[in-house]
């Protein structure tokens, strides 16, 4: 019990200083960090009810999360929709997609389902780019400006700053994780578990195998395309490729199976090392840092080699850290750590 | 009276009559023994039986209803339940968390589902392994596991295939005891078993399946004196 206090109070803690930090930092750019850790872990979490805890490794997410981007962008876009109203015509959509989709799937098992689950999402991005009437096809829809956010007559917020994203980011997470809380701590847990287990022994057990993987990937879906429909007003610009794109896809997979799949913190922890990772990558800081300590100089050969090369080298090294983790991990972070305090207690006794 | 009726079941498999007009009743507060040589279609009957395999001809009737095309979880719910010849434990999960995903097809609640799962635990002897990964149990406690979390779904029949394959003489009697326990509460089961002295000892009749086909049935003294049933073991003597 007492743990559980300490627990509670460890999590509501950090709740706290995760919604404060605003108020302290203005940097627009730790802001924006804070927001994409948040979309990726929203991101993962939404994965995980169904690739983690059902063993449904969708490699198709893509089609939800860009779904629900599209929706959201669309509406408001050519009618005018506020987003807040969008997002539950894109949710709707996507229920409707799920629903066909695990019809469909849910047929097939194992490496079957991954490899129909990739054909679906690539059927959406396809369509995306030649319904051209509906999509704005290639190019992509911009929309950058937001209508303020009103309650009554009083503007809640006019979505100037990165502030209110950051806390539309906040509550995606806390919605996610207490989802999987809830999931995990429920009838659905324990039957999503035996499916992944053992399909054919939860069958004999009672278990409606088709009717829980749809439940499971209708929730799943469903928060997916809430966490698109957040990347499309956050970032103000969808087209196929950064929503609907295989690697959008894997992504969402990777956070998941780094962190540790089919636990509650797995996609937090798997986001706390992807997110600042492929941002360090990205925009070269690891030249830089090398540069600045002197352990190489700037107009050396290695020096101009990296600055030239490394920034594109991020997919690579990201590669070569799936395979560590893969090969070293293969319960990803989280199970790598629990193995770790289940060592410890053993040697404590 | 007869809880479940087997009535000319037949599966083909191409060409292949894995089952062959079979047709028996299994009465109700008894045990069925159900033998036959390797090959000779007992696994596969349990599969029409219980909604993994349609039957390709013939009925299934249990409690007065027929059975065909039910899919395994409705037959679960309907109250007849099996355990597999190869284990199926939910590696990843705790001993007990196994057993409650078969108490959760008769309630919603956990806490509900934790207290059927611990009763289970105790019939089967296994309370100290509670919070043991089902994956790390040796195979004796792996078979119990599979008939704790079976008999957590409340059945009215039990379906079990060789719950003593693999098993060491000890471990053996402990699963007579527990099939004879369960049967003191007056479950019905029907029991796939090669081990002759073990199939002679617990069950009320047996059937013997040979080829796909009923070979014979009746009493273990009526089966075990047939010739048949010696030379469909042993083979025919020598004139």
């Amino acid at each position: 019990m007492n743990k559980r206090v300490l627990k509670g109070s460890v999590i509501l803690l950090l709740l706290a200083g995760l919604l404060l930090i605003p108020r302290f930092v203005e940097s627009p750019y730790a802001l924006h960090m804070m927001i994409l850790l948040f979309l990726s872990v929203a991101q993962g979490q939404s994965w995980n009810i169904l690739g983690g805890y059902a063993g449904q490794h969708s490699v198709g997410h893509a089609a939800y999360f860009g779904v629900g981007a599209y929706m959201t962008m669309m509406l408001m876009h050519s009618k005018g929709i506020a987003p807040w109203v969008g997002v539950w015509a894109g949710m709707a959509a996507v229920v409707v997609v799920a629903l066909i989709i695990g019809s469909i799937c849910f047929r097939l098992r194992g490496p079957y389902f991954v490899l129909a689950s990739i054909a679906v999402a690539e059927i959406m991005r396809l369509s995306a780019i030649n319904l051209t009437t509906l999509t704005n096809g290639a190019e992509g829809i911009l929309a950058t400006e937001l209508p303020a956010f009103k309650i009554g007559a009083t503007v809640v917020t006019d979505f100037v700053t990165k502030v209110p994203f950051y806390y539309i980011g906040l509550f995606l997470v806390v919605l996610t994780l207490g989802v999987t809380y809830w999931v995990q701590h429920s009838k659905l847990g324990y039957y999503f578990q035996a499916i992944r287990e053992d399909q054919d022994a939860a069958h004999s057990l009672g278990i409606n195998i088709a009717l829980y993987k749809n439940i499971g990937l209708v929730l799943s879906a469903v928060l997916t395309s809430l966490a698109g429909s957040f990347y499309g007003i956050y970032v103000g610009f969808v087209d196929p490729p950064t929503v609907l794109g295989l690697d959008v896809s894997v992504q969402i997979m990777l956070i998941c199976i780094i962190g540790g799949m089919g636990t509650l913190w797995g996609p937090v922890l798997g986001s706390l090392i992807l997110v600042p990772l492929s941002e360090a990558l990205r925009s070269n800081l690891v030249t830089d840092l090398l540069v600045k300590s002197g352990a190489v100089s700037a107009e050396s050969r290695l020096g101009l080699f990296l600055k030239e090369n490394l920034s594109h080298a991020h997919v690579l090294l990201y590669g070569i850290l799936v395979v560590l983790v893969i090969l070293f991990m293969p319960d990803g972070l989280m199970g790598f750590v629990k193995k770790l305090a289940m060592r410890r207690k053993r040697e404590a006794v | 009276m007869a809880i479940l009726e087997i009535k000319n079941v037949s599966k083909f498999f191409g060409g292949l009559a894995a089952n062959s007009d079979v047709s028996f009743d299994v009465h109700e507060g008894t045990i069925m023994g159900l033998i036959g040589p390797n090959g000779a279609g007992k696994t596969t009957l349990f599969n029409c039986i219980t909604g993994y395999y349609p039957p390709s001809r013939g009925e299934v009737i249990f409690n007065g209803r027929r059975m065909n095309g039910l899919d395994p979880d409705k037959v679960c719910m309907l109250g007849m339940v099996r355990t597999w010849q190869k284990v199926r434990p939910l590696a990843k999960l705790s001993v007990v968390d196994n057993v409650m995903v078969g108490a959760l097809a008769r309630t919603g609640s956990l806490k509900v589902a934790r207290e059927m799962a611990m009763e289970q635990l105790k019939v089967v002897r296994m309370e100290h392994r509670t919070n043991f990964l089902a994956g790390g149990l040796p195979i004796g406690e792996r078979k119990k596991l599979e008939v704790a979390r079976a008999l957590a779904t409340q059945p009215k029949i039990l379906l079990l295939d060789e719950v003593m394959g693999g098993l060491n003489p000890a471990e053996s009697e402990e699963i007579i005891q527990l099939i004879l326990d369960i049967k003191q509460r007056g479950l019905t089961q029907m029991v796939i078993e090669h081990d002759m002295k073990a199939i002679m000892r617990i069950s009320d009749r047996i059937v013997v399946l040979t080829s796909g086909e009923k070979l014979t049935e009746g009493s273990p003294q009526e089966v075990v004196s047939n010739p048949d049933v010696i030379s469909a073991y042993l083979g025919e003597p020598h004139a």
